[in-house]
């Protein structure tokens, strides 16, 4: 303690604050993993650790990457947004039928503006009106996926504005689409770790009466949290249609369970209070790499299937045994 | 947990106490198949037993009472009592299980209010205790173990808990008590047995061979002399304006019309039975329930809060009952923790803890935290006092001017209370206002400078904890439905003769009222409900200088008093008549024996 206690007080924050960052242990396991995953793949398959196959993952990672961020939110407070998926499918049209007539910019525009609506709807029949998440997300889910198909006539959109591809163009050999998903991840750890409404994320999940006593703002920031979800679906529906150049009603049908899944193998908990972005990041790659894998390797569509759910399963199974102390739930 | 043995013969009650972490609590889930010991062994009638699980142990006529952790929220209180059945071979006949619900329940007495069929989570903490005895009860155990089963209950439910274990113990049956109030032990239990740092420092010794001073010193091992720090003749600063002050407040349906008021540097006593609206007043004020109707001033300006964020922002601190529920973040530091009502009052978009650095270290030095063991760590791994001192920290980072706190020493080890104690003095030291809400009247008596008695949510009493003691702030608690016989006798006396009927305590040279009927200006006492005049200060001084069964003379009124008893013999006060002038026929022994027998014993339940 003495020792400690002569260190210059500035030094130690730092010191203080880099251990704090090693210390937590989940994000050290999960680089981990992700290093073993990565080996093992490059191993099996010597096309993995070229350069074309890497800029490929992270070209894959982006859609779900952006979405997971949002889901880390919502999981965060106890929470889940199975509409993720939808608002991709009905903002993406919101963006295609806009950007025809309007051009790119408004279009990006009206994209965003829905998506956030959309968070809104959720989050505000959830927090005043009590429902359980589970239950009004499966329903905007539904609605989503329906809107999608009334506004756009059940017809794909290919006649987009030329501008658009260059969200998932290069520039000076950076991908633009991967450096924003970094660039918002890096947002969000600050959010979640230095922000106020960050904490207040975690207090709300880990102890919603507690957070409530002590003064903290807790309709609002649940309320924003599914507006975040929103959001993120809606960008994720822009950098989706710059990589496909079309615009599918049916677009990002699934995005709402592989979202789920990156968060959990990121070790959230789905109860709330406990997660980190870091954490999702690293679950969002493990799950783009053993998709990839599977692609390198061949393996039937049909069986990727059983392959990535077992993988989640025995992921986060032994990320629970591993985390396992004594004396803890 | 090292090496400790206890001994358990049947038809005894035997107190297993010690400090928070001496290891009772790990022994008694040890005995009831919690928890596996890692040596030693348990021999049930001389036969070794090893339980590898709770129904293991229930099998074996072992069961215990824990704190309200093990009642199905969404269950009804029928299902709940009866929950251990669905672990049993055979089919359940709901009917049976009903009709012996029912007696079980009809045990605790009709004013606990318990309905078989009401879902567990619409009960309070005190109730669903009583569900939790009732279920160890239904099993019909050799071997009971109540964890401090008293904690959430009013002295009268916990008075009703003693007989039963009584009776349970008279049957036969072998009862192990773990409780942190002494008096209780001294109350209940035969032997003692006492746990210092999983070490026994004394098994089984006859309760009544010890005094409170031995048993406190063999508990934390050393000399622990008054607990309270209360100056006690401290003139309570009721001068100047009150930093609190709470008119007519209603909040239905616990609070109906609760007045009182706090000044800066002032103690007050919430004090009354669970149900009576105590913490539902606190948290009233505090923003977290909304008012139906009152005015509440802070300073002298009206106040209402919309939301606890309201009151933080005002300068008040609520330190909530549940510690568990209500108080910790459990993925939160300690360090984040102590910070979280700050963050609530914060009002940037960052976080602003390293503007509070400082603070939380001359907090913890107040506390006496030990800083590097504690920033970092996890709420979960300390004691219940530690937990509590770190929840009351929490609100000195802002330096409220009010402090509102509900139950601060539930569960909370002697040591430590002594030293809370000792800190919220410090705080009212500092012009602070606190109102602490407590079901320990022992404890309300020995913390606060005034005590203000809420029953059935009504303010009765306001009274210096110095001209109190615990028997008459329990019937000044007396809930108005129990208090009903009483009152109803009073006023059928007042209808019969005229004049006014009231039920007194005489104490040295103060008569405490408790209740009154009848307004015949000629027949005043000179009392009414809630005061506690000197004798010479009342209209009939020289009646209750000397009370007798006899009417007593002061000048025109003509005074009767008629003394009652409980059931064990003990003073339930007085019951009393006042009459302008006698009416023909009065016959004073008659009417004496009548209100005697009427209430000697429905007063019990008072």
């Amino acid at each position: 303690m003495s020792v400690l206690a002569t260190e210059p007080p500035r030094e130690r924050a730092l010191h203080h604050r880099l251990l704090h960052l090693l210390a937590s242990q989940i994000e050290l396991r999960m680089i981990l993993v992700i290093i073993v995953v990565m080996a093992c793949l490059s191993l099996i398959s010597p096309y993995f650790l070229t350069v074309s196959n890497l800029f490929n993952v992270m070209d894959q990672s982006v859609v779900v990457g952006l979405i997971a961020i949002g889901q880390t939110l919502v999981i965060l407070i106890g929470g889940i947004d199975l509409s993720v998926g939808s608002l991709v499918g009905v903002t993406g049209i919101v963006l295609g039928l806009t950007s025809m007539g309007a051009g790119l910019y408004v279009g990006i525009a009206a994209c965003l503006a829905a998506g956030a609506l959309g968070g809104l709807l959720n989050g505000v029949v959830i927090t005043y009106g009590g429902v359980a998440a589970f239950v009004v997300t499966l329903g905007t889910m539904s609605i989503g996926r329906s809107m999608a198909y009334v506004l756009s006539n059940a017809s794909s959109i290919t006649e987009l504005p030329p501008g658009i591809a260059n969200i998932s163009g290069t520039v000076d050999g950076l991908p633009v689409n991967f450096t924003c998903l970094i660039v918002l991840y890096a947002l969000g750890w600050w959010f979640l770790t230095y922000a106020k409404g960050g904490r207040t994320l975690y207090a709300i999940g880990s102890n919603v009466e507690a957070a409530r006593v002590a003064g903290l703002s807790i309709t609002l920031w649940s309320v924003l949290a599914y507006v975040a979800s929103g959001v993120m679906s809606a960008i994720a529906a822009i950098f989706l249609a710059s990589r496909v150049l079309s615009i599918d009603p049916i677009g990002g049908a699934g995005l709402e369970l592989d979202s789920i899944a990156a968060v959990v193998i990121g070790g959230a908990s789905l109860f709330g209070g406990r997660g980190s972005i870091v954490g999702t990041l690293a679950g969002v790659f493990i799950m783009v790499f053993i998709r990839n894998g599977l692609n390198l390797l061949n393996v039937s569509p049909y069986w990727q299937g059983t392959a990535i759910g077992s993988i989640i399963i025995a992921a986060v199974l032994i990320e629970r045994l591993l985390s396992r102390a004594p004396g803890q739930r | 947990m090292a090496g400790a043995s206890f001994e358990l013969a049947a038809g005894e009650v035997h107190a297993l106490v010690g400090a928070n972490g001496a290891g009772k609590s790990t022994l008694s889930r040890i005995i009831s198949g919690h928890l596996q010991a890692d040596r030693g062994v348990i021999r049930l009638e001389g036969r070794e037993i090893r339980h590898a699980g709770s129904r293991e142990a229930i099998r074996s006529g072992i069961v215990m009472v824990t704190q309200e952790t093990s009642l199905a929220p969404d269950l009804s209180v029928l299902e709940n009592i009866m929950l251990p059945r669905l672990g049993m071979p055979g089919t359940l006949r709901w009917r049976e299980l009903r009709a012996q619900a029912r007696t079980l329940v009809a045990e605790f007495g009709d004013e606990i209010g318990l309905h078989l069929d009401t879902p567990v989570r619409e009960l309070s903490t005190g109730q669903r205790q009583l569900v939790e005895i009732a279920k160890a009860l239904a099993l019909d155990s050799r071997i009971i173990i109540f964890d401090e089963p008293t904690a959430p209950l009013s002295p009268h439910e916990s008075e009703t808990l003693f007989e039963i274990i009584r009776g349970l113990a008279a049957r036969g049956r072998g009862l192990i008590f773990v409780s942190h109030r002494l008096e209780e032990i001294f109350e209940v239990t035969d032997r003692v047995t006492i746990l210092r740092e999983g070490h026994v420092v004394a098994a089984g010794e006859p309760t009544a061979t010890l005094t409170q001073g031995e048993l406190v010193r063999l508990m934390v091992g050393r000399e622990l002399s008054n607990i309270y720090s209360n100056p006690g003749n401290t003139p309570s600063r009721s001068e100047g304006q009150p930093v609190l002050r709470v008119r007519h407040l209603s909040c239905p349906p616990r609070v109906r019309d609760v007045s009182f008021e706090v000044h800066g540097g002032e103690i007050l006593g919430l004090a009354g039975l669970v149900g009576a609206g105590r913490s539902e007043t606190l948290e009233t004020i505090f923003g977290l329930r909304h008012a139906a109707g009152g005015t509440i001033e802070l300073r002298g300006h009206p106040f209402r809060a919309r939301s606890p964020r309201d009151a933080i922002r005002a300068g008040i601190g609520f330190v909530p009952e549940d510690r568990r529920r209500q108080g910790i973040v459990p993925d939160f530091s300690v360090r984040e923790n102590l910070l979280l009502a700050h963050l609530g009052r914060h009002a940037g978009p960052g976080l602003g803890y390293g503007a509070c650095t400082e603070a939380v270290g001359k907090l913890l030095e107040l506390l006496e935290l030990p800083r590097h063991r504690v920033l970092d760590a996890n709420m979960l791994t300390f004691s219940g006092g530690m937990q509590q001192k770190a929840i009351l920290a929490r609100w000195l980072v802002l330096d409220p001017q009010l402090l509102l706190l509900d139950e601060p020493t539930r569960g909370v080890d002697i040591s430590t209370r002594s030293s809370i104690y000792a800190l919220l003095r410090r705080i009212a030291a500092q012009g602070v206002a606190c109102v602490v809400v407590s079901s320990d009247f022992e404890e309300v008596i020995g913390l606060a400078d005034r005590i203000v008695v809420l029953s059935d949510g009504t303010d009765v009493t306001d009274i210096p904890s110095r001209l109190v003691d615990i028997e008459k702030l329990a019937m000044f608690a007396a809930p108005r439905s129990s208090a009903q016989r009483t009152h109803s006798v009073l006023a059928s006396l007042v209808r019969q003769t005229g004049g006014v009927a009231y039920w007194i305590a005489i104490e040295g040279d103060r008569v405490y009222c408790f209740d009154r009927v009848g307004d015949d200006g000629a027949a005043d006492p000179g009392f009414s409900g809630g005061a506690f005049p000197q004798v010479t200060d009342t209209n009939i001084p020289a009646a209750l200088q000397q009370p007798t069964e006899r009417v007593v003379s002061d000048g025109s009124r003509r005074t009767l008093l008629a003394p009652i008893r409980g059931r064990r013999g003990h003073s339930l006060g007085l019951v009393g008549l006042t009459l302008a002038g006698l009416p023909p026929g009065f016959d004073a022994a008659a009417l004496c024996r009548r209100i005697q027998t009427t209430l000697s014993v429905s007063a019990e339940a008072a």
